[in-house]
């Protein structure tokens, strides 16, 4: 007894200090860079404000990558959600597919499938569009799933018992009650895909992260502070945005 | 009209359910199913719609002349036999989230192609019969309103509007006033019955108060141990009362 209470904290203390080893993790540097660190940060101001007005347009573009990556994942989501969801699914076999693609799609990074659209459709938000679409089935379809798995299938039964075909049920009883929790997982997918378009766009995918790239690697330190504070300006209002959706939705629940 | 024959249904522990049940339902009759609790009356009606598939023996269904074999029916004949039978179900199983129009409208769906149902386009002949539906069980005011936004009775008034609305041959109804309060339970009861005088409608419902039997019932099948116990009269004697629900196994 005495023993295993020790087992967890001895293993983690070793794989923490293995870890800093092998890492090179050393206070020392870290204290040495802050001057550096200060040093570039000098360079940054003041931001360049001449050129806030045309990163407006990069900016723009980063929220449509994310707002059409998120409406294709939708649309990709719900049939492969239905297809996986155990009260559903019409049989073991394409369940197990249709959880194949979740599972493979939420495991694989979203930057390796803009890396692998780059370098199929080249350079621009196309690809980060299809990569985005992609990796959020496997969040959204594993979300959507559970949520038709919790259905009441009482009206299901219910539509069935009229002689109505699976299609028509779905349609008429399940989709009613799952609509609540598919657009608060919708809106949550879509401020996670608001900051991965800006990672995407470093890789090449479009967007004010390539703007953001581009500016470092030509030294433009006042321009990356400015895009920067757009960037945050970008993901505040997308934030503020899916927030009021969701509360105006949240709202008319309660009210009916 | 329905024959029931030989009737078995295991539970999927493998006890024996339903042993052997014999009955028929003729033309315009209201049959009034009593039993104890969890003598699998409720099995019983799902059997008849095939939500339940049984494991031996007949179940057969005359309409119009032509006969159905529920028991032997694939799946799209299972589809057929179910626009022929209304459920009215315990807990109303609407759809809470959508209208009570739209609920009613359910009724026909068995009856549309699924490309028109995708749509919502219902012909003005239904809307105008889901009006109808829900102005003979008294509440068509309520047309716009949420589902679950009803009470209890209202609900189970819908229920019943959807099951108008599907024009069955045969309705099933399991404990249709179980949650509901003695002067709704008549309203609902006298919904029922007066569907089945007027349209012709045979029905089986099972009822958990034997006087609500007497009252609105032709008939009564007593159900236990996995068989019919008795199948009569709905003015039951203390002997038949005793011996659906008698405290020494019979
Ligand atoms: N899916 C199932 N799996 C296992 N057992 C089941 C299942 N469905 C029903 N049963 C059992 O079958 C028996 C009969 O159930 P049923 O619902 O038909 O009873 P009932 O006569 O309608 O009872 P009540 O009057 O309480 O509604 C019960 O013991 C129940 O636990
Ligand atoms: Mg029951």
């Amino acid at each position: 007894m005495l023993k295993n209470r020790y087992v967890v904290p001895v293993l983690f203390l070793l794989f923490f200090i293995w870890s800093i080893i092998c890492t090179g993790f050393s206070i020392r540097d870290l204290i040495e860079g802050v001057p550096n660190l200060s040093n570039f940060l000098g360079c940054m101001f003041p931001p360049a404000w001449d050129a806030f007005v045309p990163l407006i347009s990069p900016a723009i573009e980063t929220i449509q990558m994310a707002f059409l990556g998120t409406v294709f994942a939708v649309a990709l989501s719900v049939p492969v959600a239905l297809l996986a969801a155990n009260n559903i699914t019409p049989s073991k076999h394409v369940k197990v597919f249709a959880r194949s693609i979740i599972a493979f799609t939420r495991t694989v990074p979203d930057i390796v499938f803009a890396l692998i659209f780059v370098s199929a459709v080249g350079l621009g938000p196309v690809p980060g569009i299809l990569a985005l679409a992609i990796h959020s089935v496997g969040m959204l379809g594993k979300l959507y799933a559970e949520a038709i798995e919790e259905v009441d299938p009482g009206p299901v039964e219910a539509v069935e018992a009229v002689g109505a075909g699976k299609l028509q049920a779905v349609y008429y009883a399940v989709l009613p009650q799952v609509t609540p929790s598919f657009v608060a997982s919708t809106l949550y997918r879509f401020d996670i895909n608001v900051r991965s378009s800006i990672v995407l766009g470093l890789v090449g995918a479009g967007g004010i992260g390539f703007e953001l790239i581009m500016a470092m690697r030509l030294f433009r330190y006042h321009e990356m502070l400015t895009i920067l504070i757009i960037i945050f300006i970008v993901v505040m209002l997308s934030e503020w945005a899916s927030n009021s959706i969701r509360a105006h939705i949240i709202g008319e629940e309660v009210l009916k | 009209m329905l024959t029931v024959d030989h009737l078995r249904k295991r539970l999927p522990d493998g006890k024996l359910l339903l042993r052997d049940i014999n009955f028929s339902v003729g033309e315009g009759e209201f049959v009034a199913i009593l039993g104890l609790s969890g003598t699998g009356k409720t099995i019983l009606l799902r059997c008849i719609n095939r939500l339940t598939t049984p494991d031996g023996g007949e179940i057969v269904l005359t309409d119009n002349g032509s006969s159905l074999n529920i028991t032997e029916s694939n799946a799209g004949e299972i589809r057929e036999v179910r626009r022929r039978i209304g459920m009215i179900f315990q807990g109303f199983n609407l759809v809470k989230r959508r209208s009570v129009i739209e609920n009613v409208l359910i009724g026909k769906l068995g009856r549309i192609s699924v490309v028109r149902s995708l749509m919502r386009r219902f012909e003005d002949g239904d809307v105008e019969m889901a009006h109808r539906a829900l102005s003979r069980v008294g509440i068509l005011d309520l047309a716009d309103r949420r589902a679950g936004t009803l009470s209890g009775g209202e609900q189970q008034r819908v229920a019943i509007a959807r099951s108008i609305v599907q024009d069955p041959c045969l309705l099933l109804a399991d404990e249709p006033v179980a949650n509901l309060d003695p002067t709704t339970a008549e309203v609902v009861m006298n919904h029922l019955r007066s569907i089945s005088v007027d349209n012709g409608i045979s029905a089986l419902a099972v009822l958990h108060q034997p006087e609500l039997a007497r009252k609105y019932a032709t008939r009564v099948l007593g159900v236990r141990d996995g068989v019919i116990v008795y199948d009569g009269d709905a003015r039951l004697s203390d002997d038949d009362f005793e011996l659906i629900y008698g405290g020494n196994n019979a």
